[in-house]
């Protein structure tokens, strides 16, 4: 996982103030959303499933299966209590912060592995309660739960991004994506950290919003051209439908510098959002990338219902860390001491 | 909250002497039948580079030629020169002598409002009956326009202020405040302190065309409130889409080029912000 720094203690209280603000109640769900047989989507006044409304992904499920879990989709009933009883044990413990996958593997180790060893800035006041399901893996194709094996050419790619990476502290180059206010990627699926999303339908078209580095993304209802393929954007170039009440977003033109996972500018990205309940928007994304995995994979996560709004991310111009990093490089090298990453 | 209403009456008056009153039976509506803004759009005339009337004159890099040197604007402020306080005016010119080195916009930040809107990039609106989204180009600067919640108090300060919004017949009313105080209206100095509140209004005028007004108050900084105005124009083009402008790949080695460990002797800290760590 990467780490990140302390950008966003640079914003002061506001940054603090979002987190505690957005906390929700712990939630306690199953693997299948229990729903009212009454209950319908609601509809905008021109028909459309209405989706809008303030989504967090604060889910507690690791992106991929923990190998200690096997084939099993969902944890037992003892396991789902033990869950539950140690995430109240680290929310009251008042340690390191847990953001991603870090809080169920904290769970099932016993061992918490900080988010920000260096400098110790991320403890639990940066923590939401996290949403507690009882599902391994938030993959759920291939069947069990884990990235599928890359192709040779994506580990060659891999393995050359490797050898070309930057000194950590000689450039902001060598800092990632996120450090640099540039972006957290897409997706960005990170669970716990500023994940909220807000999402507008217009007539045709609708706009996902992502508190994280204030990125918008529109998408277009509708027959439209396919963006000529030598624009390469950060986010991809996405075109929207609906298939019953499920918009689906696919999205292609991706800059070879936007990487996910390891796939960059070939992957083909597409998105299913599903108002399962009211308070739960279902996440189901699907990635295909034949020059990077040997095949698909498919991931669904569950958006909770959020009662707060999204606030003004400004990472860029609150960047104080950045300047601090390569200071401290500086200044550690005319010391005589080899900086530090 | 009085001070709202007195902004609405205030804007209401000035509809009188402002635009035209929109052709209602030629605009695209929602199924609330609304006025939809929904779509791509963008301000001509350069006025970025000043919001008051200035001749053509040359750029601060000789190497641009013609290509770097500034248009000459018309301008969009109304009711003559903008009518500083002494220490407002005093801030402009200093400003305006430094201004590559002290424009926010320089360095990516955010543009804040209403300057965002007559940026040279396009800005994109989804517009619902709760909610309006703006979507700029530049810098990825967005606006949720909280068309539900009257009375929903700015959370915190922010580079784009915090915008709320109503109907008077089909003109969007957008009343914006708690604003950062470090966002400029343009290329020439011309600023604002944290008391500013901008109320803006979009009067659809045809199906392509917005005629857009914003009041300015800033007690701090004006003597008086002063108003803008100037027209949206959609994107007609077949394949007409908001791109990226993720413009903070291209003002890093202003900002941080200094701290690298290689940086040419000729990279210096930059002025204004951010407030720079000094190399020794």
């Amino acid at each position: 996982m990467t780490r990140h720094n302390i950008t966003e203690k640079n914003q002061g209280k506001s940054q603090g103030f979002t987190l505690v603000a957005l906390a929700l109640g712990i939630l306690v769900c199953g693997a299948g959303w229990a729903q009212q047989s009454d209950w319908q989507v609601p509809r905008t006044p021109e028909g459309q499933p209405d989706l809008q409304g303030v989504w967090a992904n604060n889910s507690s499920t690791p992106l991929e299966r923990p190998e200690f879990f096997g084939d099993r989709a969902t944890l037992t009933a003892e396991e789902f209590q033990e869950l539950r009883r140690q995430a109240e044990e680290i929310r009251a413990s008042g340690g390191d912060a847990l953001f991603g996958d870090g809080f169920l593997n904290a769970v099932i180790s016993g061992e918490v592995q900080s988010y920000d060893p260096a400098t110790g800035n991320y403890d639990s006041g940066w923590m939401v309660d996290r949403n507690l399901e009882n599902r391994t893996s938030l993959i759920i194709d291939p069947p069990n739960g884990r990235i599928p094996p890359m192709t040779e050419e994506g580990r060659a790619r891999a393995q050359q991004r490797m050898s070309a990476r930057l000194s950590p502290t000689d450039s902001y180059l060598g800092r990632p994506l996120q450090e640099r206010c540039i972006t957290w990627g897409m997706p960005y699926i990170m669970a716990g950290y500023n994940s909220y999303y807000q999402i507008v339908q217009g007539k045709d078209s609708v706009a996902i919003i992502q508190e994280m580095i204030h990125d918008v993304r529109i998408v277009p209802l509708g027959e439209k051209p396919p963006l000529d393929e030598r624009v390469k954007l950060w986010h991809g170039d996405s075109r929207g439908w609906w298939e019953g009440d499920t918009l689906v977003v696919q999205t292609k033109n991706f800059s070879d510098k936007s990487l996910f996972r390891g796939a960059g500018e070939n992957r083909l990205f597409t998105e299913r959002y599903t108002r399962v309940a009211e308070d739960v928007l279902q996440y189901e994304f699907t990635v295909e990338d034949p020059s990077t995995w040997e095949r698909p994979w498919t991931a669904v996560i569950n958006y909770t219902a959020s009662e707060d709004p999204i606030f003004e991310y400004a990472c860029h111009e609150g960047n104080y860390a950045l300047m601090g990093i390569l200071s401290g490089a500086r200044a550690a090298e005319r010391a005589g001491q080899i900086p530090t990453e | 909250m009085p001070n709202y209403l007195a902004g609405a009456a205030l804007c209401l008056s000035l509809t009188v002497t402002g635009f035209a009153t929109a052709q209602t039976d030629n605009v695209s509506r929602t199924a609330s039948g609304k006025p939809d803004f929904s779509g791509l759009w963008q301000a001509l005339g350069n006025n970025q580079w000043n919001i008051e009337p200035s001749a053509a004159k040359a750029g601060p890099d000789w190497q641009w030629g013609a290509l770097g040197a500034i248009p000459a604007t018309l301008g969009i402020v109304k009711d003559g020169e903008l009518p500083y306080t002494p220490s407002g005016l005093a801030q402009k010119q200093v400003n305006q002598a430094d201004w590559l080195a002290l424009d926010p916009v320089v360095k990516c930040y955010m543009p804040g409002v209403p300057r965002a809107n007559y940026m040279p990039f396009p800005f994109q609106i989804v517009q619902s009956d709760e909610t309006v989204v703006m979507a700029y180009e530049f810098a990825s600067a967005m606006r949720i326009v909280y068309m539900d919640q009257p009375d929903f108090d700015g959370p915190v300060p922010a580079w784009m202020g915090h915008s709320r919004g109503h109907w008077e017949g089909d003109t969007l009313v957008i009343r914006v405040t708690d604003f950062m105080p470090y966002t400029w209206f343009d290329h020439a100095g011309n600023h604002h302190s944290d008391q500013l509140e901008v109320i803006e209004r979009y009067t659809p005028a045809g199906p392509n065309l917005i005629m857009y007004e914003a009041e300015i108050r800033d007690p701090v900084t004006y003597t008086r409130p002063w108003r803008m105005a100037f027209p949206l124009y959609r994107r007609m083009e077949e394949n007409a889409q908001l791109l990226e402008f993720k413009c903070v790949e291209f003002a890093e080695e202003l900002v941080y080029g200094y701290l690298n460990k290689d940086a040419p002797d000729d990279r210096v800290p930059p002025r204004g912000m951010p407030f720079t760590i000094q190399e020794q």
